[in-house]
């Protein structure tokens, strides 16, 4: 073999295919390729025609051809069956056993024994030490009794017991399939079967509402039954139901609403009140505006758009009088003073006060002989009203005086001791309101300036407080200090009517807007309640003056009675429970209800109407 | 089932009755029977009890509702069949009656034209007393003579008038002029020995005066203050004063009656019946009801009293007794106030009864579910009605109109 050294190392040769030289000797010059210039021919004879040419390879470092020996030939062979390289190597020699169970005189090794392994360990006599001062200290216990107890423990032991209750309590069941009925047999009863119509209303419903979610069939025997195809639907189905089953309880409020409604008595425990129309008051031509009512509750005074006043006698319904007036009549307030008899009447621009002669004789005398014994004062004192004595022709039909105001009245109404009486005059001015004294036949205008449009005004029963509703606020003014006591909303667009409690500390309002407001004065200056059970404008309302009664008369020709009770007690709110709807005027010229007046000692509601009626409720 | 009666009478002998039987069935069964027994028997309708109550329905459902075994035998008792009353006379006056009474002779009515106006029973105007300055609300007899009669009118202008009538003349004299009530006299009444009357007024007050005429005159108080208004009435009579002044309502008092020789019974507005002492004048006793009252009556031949108030019942009450249960039935068919109640003189389970519906009933207190007879002629409410001794119902109200009805005087003459 030539000794050729090639330096490329091991790469992989064909990256030097493409060169002449094939590597680079140790003094680094190319080693260039042998010339090889046989072609396929000479390659095939030098194969048919050399001997040694199977056992002639190729060096790939130097390109050279080498013939191999006998002997590389023969290890190649070797190699080539698996067996070692060395011809003289003897795999299967005999083993000597040299570490045998069988005690032998000579020992393998004859070394003497360790010094340490005669003298104790310092170490070791260092750690016993450590040990028994340990345990002379009783840090550790040698031979600790064994404890017998058995080893397992409570695991819910420091649970708190409430939330283990909790989730019990908590728990859901997953809903419980429905049991195969009569329905789900492969032969049901004939009456588990769908008709024709039925079958078609099962296919037409909604999947969700079916009440079945299949049709029962009918099979002759149960071979004959086949797959059932829904089969793996309702398993998902199922499923589902158990996986969306609510893993959180809602804690639903269970509370019946009717509960939630305040408990009021029943109208039949409230009784007396007025249930049933009892008379009907015939004679005027037009719409009766306003009522009165004498203190005794014998005479029932009306006044009409048809110029008229008329007189009735309240247990018949009989007309004692008629008192032509010549205007609209728009309000008429019997005197309250039960040792007075005068009603004062507001016609167009003036108040005439009425001596209407019935009852008594001796009071109307002595209601004479009161205005009569008035004596004119020296100097003449300017007023903003005149005060009229009646003409002879206006006197014997019982009229006694005439307040002459400059603009039209609208209302009056009397204190409570019958001396006083205020009077509201249509107009814009600071002079609305006035308050005349009779006796005296004296007139004052008690505001100085105009706080809107005066819709009504009242006495108080006993205290000396005046009340004005203008639009949306009552005033209360106390008249002996001469000032604004307090200022109620009443949360309505247009007050129409106000009366007041007899014990007075309550009042109601009603408003165009078909609203009912009741006032508690001690309470708040909102309303306490607002009653909305007319359907159209309240025109007027008015309390009983014994009797814990309301009412309300409106445009929807209905008159509403509510008892109202009002408690001794200041920590009682007032009870308030409608009890009565009173129907029975017609509606005309889309008025119903213009009045509502109570009888003064029965549980009695007078309602004059649109209709030219008055209507007597008991 | 056993039918049984007096001047019909039947064999006693228990008879088994079809349950759905009514009245004519039943009365057609008696007839049967009687034509049986005797040939010349005419057919009379009949009316059939049942414990003291009248069969109204078929036979099974009164039962049902009375609460009576149709297991056992059951008493049927019969009467001869009321006769409807017969429509006699219509009066016509010049405003509202306000009141009404009658005798053998004459009918007195008192009239919202200030006059009490005497008519014969033949509808015939004999005489108008007029003297009063107001509406005259009450107007009785006081005594009737063949030669002169006695009468009051009680008027809203509070004076009761004591008139004397000449018959034979024909002419009215005010005798007394019964001054002292402060508000309209609505009612009065004369006692059984005709020489005292009480009048109830809306002042409250229940007065009592004597209705014997004298020729002196009492002495008023204020007399010295009004000598004007004096003067104005000298013309009808001496000034008369109470002998008594019974108070102790609290509201006006609408109707009064001697309930015996010295008990008089007021009815008032403040929903109380009180009887009074009249010798003594006191309390005796006090009903209290829950409505006002209009009217009051009371039978002495069954010992209550009728009340008519502000609703639609008529009620009876037992005026003895003492324990709760004052009201012993309520009659109720009316549908207005009942203005007037008035028992019969002559039967003992009769009233009649006027409204404001405008109907007068006729009413047996064994069928307190249904009248006997409706008289519906007036047109406009009824203010008060009559029953006379001799058997005619009157009836006056605000149309003006007096009725007269002819109403066969059966006694109560129950077959037994």
């Amino acid at each position: 073999l030539q000794d050729i050294r090639n330096t490329v190392g091991n790469i992989p040769m064909e990256w030097y295919q493409d060169f002449p030289h094939i590597g680079y000797d140790l003094d680094g010059k190319k080693i260039y390729k042998p010339i090889r210039n046989k072609d396929e021919l000479d390659m095939f004879l030098e194969k048919m025609e050399n001997p040694d040419y199977w056992r002639t390879v190729q060096d790939k470092m130097t390109g050279a051809d080498i013939k191999l020996t006998d002997e590389q030939v023969d290890l190649v062979h070797r190699l080539q069956r698996g067996q070692f390289g060395d011809v003289h190597f003897n795999p299967y020699e005999p083993a000597v056993d040299f570490f045998t169970h069988e005690v032998m005189i000579h020992p393998v090794t004859n070394r003497p024994a360790d010094k340490r392994s005669f003298i104790p360990s310092l170490i070791e006599k260092e750690k016993v030490s450590k040990l028994v001062h340990a345990i002379k200290m009783g840090w550790i216990k040698p031979r600790k009794p064994k404890d017998d107890s058995p080893s397992y423990y409570d695991l819910w032991a420091h649970e708190d017991p409430n939330s283990i209750l909790g989730r019990h309590k908590m728990h859901v069941p997953a809903p419980k399939m429905k049991l195969p009925g009569h329905e789900e047999s492969y032969n049901p009863p004939p009456e588990y079967l769908l008709s024709e119509e039925e079958k078609l209303a099962w296919e037409q419903q909604e999947v969700a509402e079916r009440k079945l979610n299949f049709v029962p069939q009918r099979f002759g025997s149960l071979r004959q039954v086949p797959a059932y195809p829904r089969f793996i639907q309702e398993r998902f189905e199922r499923c589902l139901d158990l996986y969306l089953c609510p893993r959180q309880r809602k804690m639903r409020v269970n509370v019946n609403p009717e509960d939630l409604i305040p408990k009021l008595p029943k109208p039949r425990d409230l009784q007396p009140f007025p249930t049933t129309q009892a008379l009907i008051y015939r004679g005027h031509s037009s719409l009766v505006r306003c009522l009165s009512i004498s203190p005794s509750g014998q005479w029932l005074v009306s006044g009409s758009d048809d110029g008229t006043v008329r007189f009735w006698e309240v247990c018949t319904a009989r007309c004692m009088k008629t008192l032509p007036v010549g205007g609209v009549v728009k309000s008429i307030a019997w005197n309250p003073n039960p040792t007075i008899c005068l009603v004062a009447i507001c016609v167009e621009q003036s108040v005439l006060l009425v001596n209407p002669c019935l009852g008594d004789k001796l009071l109307y005398g002595a209601t004479d002989q009161l205005l009569e014994s008035y004596v004119a004062p020296e100097e003449e004192r300017v007023q903003p009203v005149r005060w009229v004595t009646a003409t002879a022709e206006e006197h014997s039909k019982g009229i006694r005086l005439v307040i002459q105001h400059s603009k039209a009245v609208k209302q009056v109404t009397w204190h409570g001791k019958g001396d006083y009486l205020a009077s509201v005059v249509s107009d814009n001015s600071s002079m609305q309101v006035l308050i005349h004294q009779s006796s005296k036949r004296w007139s004052q205008s008690p505001f100085r300036r105009s706080k809107g449009m005066v819709q009504v005004v009242l006495f108080h029963p006993t205290r000396p407080y005046f009340f004005v509703a203008t639009q949306r606020y009552v005033r209360i003014y106390n008249l002996l200090k001469q000032e604004l006591t307090k200022k109620l909303m009443t949360n309505c667009k247009w007050v129409s009517s106000m009366a007041i409690h007899p014990g007075g500390d309550n009042i109601i309002c009603g408003s165009y807007d078909s609203k009912l407001a009741w006032f508690d004065l001690d309470l708040s200056t909102r309303p306490y309640q607002l009653l909305r059970h007319h359907k159209r404008a309240l025109r007027s309302v008015a309390f009983h003056r014994r009797y814990p009664l309301f009412a309300s008369g409106s445009d929807d020709g209905s008159v509403i009675v509510c008892h109202g009770m009002v408690y001794n007690d200041l920590l009682q709110n007032p009870l308030l429970v409608p009890v009565k709807v009173l129907k029975g005027h017609v509606i005309t010229l889309d008025l119903g209800v213009l009045d509502v007046l109570f009888h003064p000692t029965q549980p009695w509601v007078f309602s004059s109407g649109a209709d030219g009626t008055i209507r007597l409720y008991t | 089932t056993v039918l049984c009666a007096c001047r019909y009478a039947v064999e006693d002998v228990p008879f088994s009755v079809p349950a759905a039987s009514e009245t004519t069935d039943l009365s057609h069964l008696i007839n049967k029977l009687l034509a049986a027994g005797n040939v010349d028997h005419k057919y009379v309708e009949f009316d059939f009890l049942i414990n003291g109550q009248f069969l109204r329905m078929p036979l099974v459902a009164h039962m049902e509702m009375e609460n009576i075994s149709t297991e056992e035998v059951v008493e049927i008792e019969y009467v001869e069949k009321y006769m409807a009353p017969q429509p006699e006379e219509c009066i016509f006056h010049d405003d509202w009656i306000s009141s009404v009474q009658a005798t053998e002779e004459w009918i007195l009515t008192g009239c919202y034209d200030q006059t009490a106006r005497i008519w014969s029973l033949e509808g015939k105007s004999i005489l108008t007393v007029a003297g009063h300055t107001e509406v005259v609300k009450d107007a009785v007899w006081v005594k009737q003579d063949s030669l002169s009669c006695l009468l009051l009118s009680a008027s809203m202008d509070q004076t009761v008038l004591l008139w004397e009538w000449n018959v034979e003349k024909n002419k009215v004299k005010a005798l007394h002029c019964c001054r002292g009530h402060a508000g309209s006299v609505d009612s009065i009444a004369v006692d059984s020995t005709r020489t005292k009357f009480c009048s109830g007024s809306w002042d409250k007050m229940l007065k009592i005066w004597s209705a014997v005429p004298t020729d002196e005159e009492d002495e008023l108080e204020e007399a010295a203050n009004r000598p004007r208004k004096k003067q104005k009435t000298e013309q009808f009579g001496l000034t008369r004063t109470p002998l008594a002044t019974l108070s102790g309502h609290t509201e006006a008092v609408s109707s009064v009656l001697w309930s015996d020789a010295e008990e008089i019974c007021s009815a008032s507005w403040d929903h109380t019946i009180k009887l009074w002492d009249a010798e003594t004048g006191d309390l005796k006793s006090t009903l209290t009801g829950n409505k006002v009252f209009n009217s009051v009556s009371y039978s002495p031949l069954c010992r209550r009293l009728a009340s008519g108030s502000t609703d639609r019942h008529i009620r009876l009450w037992d005026p003895r007794s003492k324990d709760g249960s004052l009201v012993l039935l309520s009659l109720t068919s009316h549908t207005g106030w009942v203005t007037s109640v008035k028992w019969s003189p002559t039967h003992e389970h009769q009233l009649i009864s006027g409204s404001l519906d405008n109907i007068v009933k006729l009413w047996d207190t064994r069928s307190c579910k249904a009248p006997l007879y409706d008289l519906a002629a007036h047109e406009d409410k009824v203010l008060c009605v009559d029953w006379t001794e001799t058997g005619l119902l009157l009836s006056g109200g605000a149309d003006n109109k007096l009725y007269c009805y002819r109403y066969p005087a059966t006694a109560s003459d129950i077959g037994a």
